[in-house]
């Protein structure tokens, strides 16, 4: 166990240290850095002399490379993302402030996405080849296949336009209303974003579900089981889907880089002020500090997650464990 | 291959060529999807303009055609970006194995850890805006998957009796990935590729729609799309029918994917 634990952590050593040198490289498409081309666009842009002074000073860009990438590693290792270009508060602050309502939306979408594609999964997964089965694959597939904007658009048009039922975006009515109005005010701002959000990796996760339910549902242990005298249900749930759980738990951890990229998305049509959208506007008004630290964020979270997942797979899975 | 397709696989490859098809006629389009008429903004759907107009009043479904061979095209083209990328990744990892699998593996594990759409927008707005832009991006973002895909089958096929003896006969590691490896790897290749375009026609059309796609006389159905949003009370046309010609292509791409790799799995089978 300890072996693999260790083996583990020291894998990750690299792979977080390419994250740091690939946000390292994305820096260099910033303007008055070297490697941006003559006639792009940032070296067009009439960026003031301040900002670029900045951008030197912050990075180091009139450094050579190897000096520059020491500086960076530094930052990086005392957590210090500099400031906003846009409002000189600290990038960590304006990331904290973004975090709750992406985490709402997130957690949510997540929460829904296995509450629907477990059962779902493990339904179609049991009589592969049934009628369920072949319903919920066209369903599933018809999902997978739909950009979340268009749905997003959709869901807006048919059910805030059309019908007035939900209010077409932002976080709360204005002026709010309060106490038990309040909460469903806020629960009804949700419901459009979090389903958008819960879809997209919904259709992902079920067919990840089926495949996983279908191979170990041909296994001996479960034909034993149904010897056994079980029911097909218990062999299902006890059995098959327990077996099938592991290399989910570990695929979670790659849901989160999916959900982010559809946070950019669902929060930019629905003006929701999470991480996502701060991510895109930082992007428009080329606020490089915010960009590098939020990308650093993004990868070191899912690769923390990923971790996690692993780790949470070998203490349940003793196979795991020796086979490393 | 044709012939091994289940019914749903012919029928997306026919879907596919219907598309190419309009692509290909596209051309007639191109002065009634450009003609700009105040007069007639934002109208909705009757036989005159059947997918309605825009708010500068040019028919929505001339654009929708107009815009067909450039949503396909950069798909395209994407897609083999990536699977080049990936495949010459993917398989050095799984021939030569060892140091260069490990560190080639961190890499990929790298990429993969950040949210694609991250890594996209960022080169996307900060490269000159171009076709080219657009195309390597979503190609540079999303070579993982099928690297993974083109280690997992080297791997496999490495040891096989084929590839010992062509290494026997003398034969260097770039002629046994190309000419002996890569053929056979080739199947699953396209079943990752075909999965490869519709991501890259997606990604395409988010990149677009958010508005650092393509530059703008040229309109994708992302881009038609990113319109929609500043309307959508008062002309919903605007989001359905770019939208219903993304979800029909994405659709088709994915289900022909889908039939291949049946297909290839079946064959496989003694």
């Amino acid at each position: 166990m300890t072996r693999y634990l260790v083996r583990r952590l020291l894998l990750a050593i690299p792979t977080l240290f390419g994250i740091v040198v690939l946000v390292f490289l994305l820096l260099h498409l910033a303007p008055g850095s070297p490697g941006v081309a003559a006639g792009s666009p940032e070296a067009g842009r009439r960026v003031s002399a301040a900002a670029r002074e900045e951008m030197r000073k912050l990075y180091g860009l009139d450094r050579p490379l190897p000096e520059r990438f020491v500086k960076w590693i530094g930052r990086v290792a005392r957590f210090d993302l500099g400031e906003s270009f846009v409002d000189r508060r600290p990038v960590s602050e304006r990331i904290r402030e973004a975090l709750p309502a992406t985490l709402v939306l997130n957690g949510l979408a997540l929460f829904f996405t296995l509450a629907i594609a477990v059962p779902v999964g493990v339904a179609a997964g049991g009589r592969p080849e049934g009628p369920f089965d072949r319903a919920s694959a066209v369903v599933l597939f018809a999902l997978y296949s739909m950009p979340i904007f268009w749905a997003a658009l959709l869901l807006q048009t048919l059910l805030s336009v059309e019908l007035g039922w939900l209010p077409l975006y932002g976080v709360s009515s204005d002026p709010a209303p309060t106490g038990i109005a309040g909460i469903a005010d806020r629960l009804a701002h949700l419901a459009l974003p979090v389903t958008c959000l819960t879809y997209a990796s919904l259709a992902f996760f079920a067919r990840l579900v089926r495949a996983g339910v279908v191979e170990a549902g041909s296994q001996d242990f479960v034909t034993a089981a149904l010897a056994r005298g079980l029911s097909r249900r218990q062999a299902l749930w006890r059995h098959a889907f327990r077996n099938a759980l592991l290399p989910l738990v570990t695929l979670l951890g790659l849901l989160l880089p999916g959900l982010l990229s559809g946070s950019v998305i669902v929060e930019r049509i629905f003006a929701w002020p999470g991480l996502g959208r701060l991510y895109f506007d930082s992007i428009l008004s080329r606020d490089y500090p915010v960009v590098l630290g939020l990308s650093l964020l993004g990868g070191v979270t899912t690769l923390a997650a990923t971790l996690a997942a692993d780790i949470a797979a070998a203490i349940v899975d003793p196979r795991l464990r020796e086979s490393a | 291959m044709i012939r091994r397709l289940p019914g749903t696989g012919r029928i997306a490859l026919a879907v596919v060529a219907l598309l190419w098809a309009v692509a290909a006629i596209s051309p007639l389009f191109a002065r009634r999807a450009t003609e700009i008429r105040l007069d007639e903004r934002l109208q909705a759907p009757s036989l005159a303009h059947p997918f309605g107009t825009d708010d500068l009043g040019r028919d929505v479904a001339a654009r929708v055609v107009v815009a067909t061979p450039i949503s396909l095209a950069i798909g395209l083209v994407a897609a083999a970006v990536s699977l080049v990328v990936g495949f010459g990744i993917g398989a050095a990892a799984g021939y030569f194995g060892g140091t260069t699998d490990l560190l080639l593996s961190r890499l990929i594990e790298v990429v993969l850890c950040f949210p694609v759409l991250f890594l996209l927008l960022a080169l996307a707005a900060f490269l000159p805006p171009s076709p080219a832009t657009v195309v390597l991006a979503i190609g540079l973002t999303t070579w993982p998957s099928d690297a993974r895909y083109a280690r997992a089958e080297i791997l496999k096929a490495k040891n096989l009796d084929y590839a010992r003896a062509a290494r026997a006969a003398g034969a260097g590691p770039a002629r046994i990935l190309l000419r002996h490896l890569l053929p056979n790897a080739l199947p699953p290749l396209l079943v990752s590729a075909a999965f490869g375009v519709s991501w890259a026609i997606l990604a395409e059309a988010a990149l677009s729609f958010l508005g650092v796609g393509l530059p703008a006389p040229a309109s994708s159905w992302g881009g038609i799309l990113s319109a929609a949003p500043a309307y959508i009370e008062e002309a919903w046309w605007l989001a359905l029918f770019p939208g219903l010609a993304l979800f029909a292509t994405v659709s088709a791409y994915n289900l022909l994917a889908e039939s291949l790799r049946q297909a290839t799995t079946e064959a496989g089978r003694p």
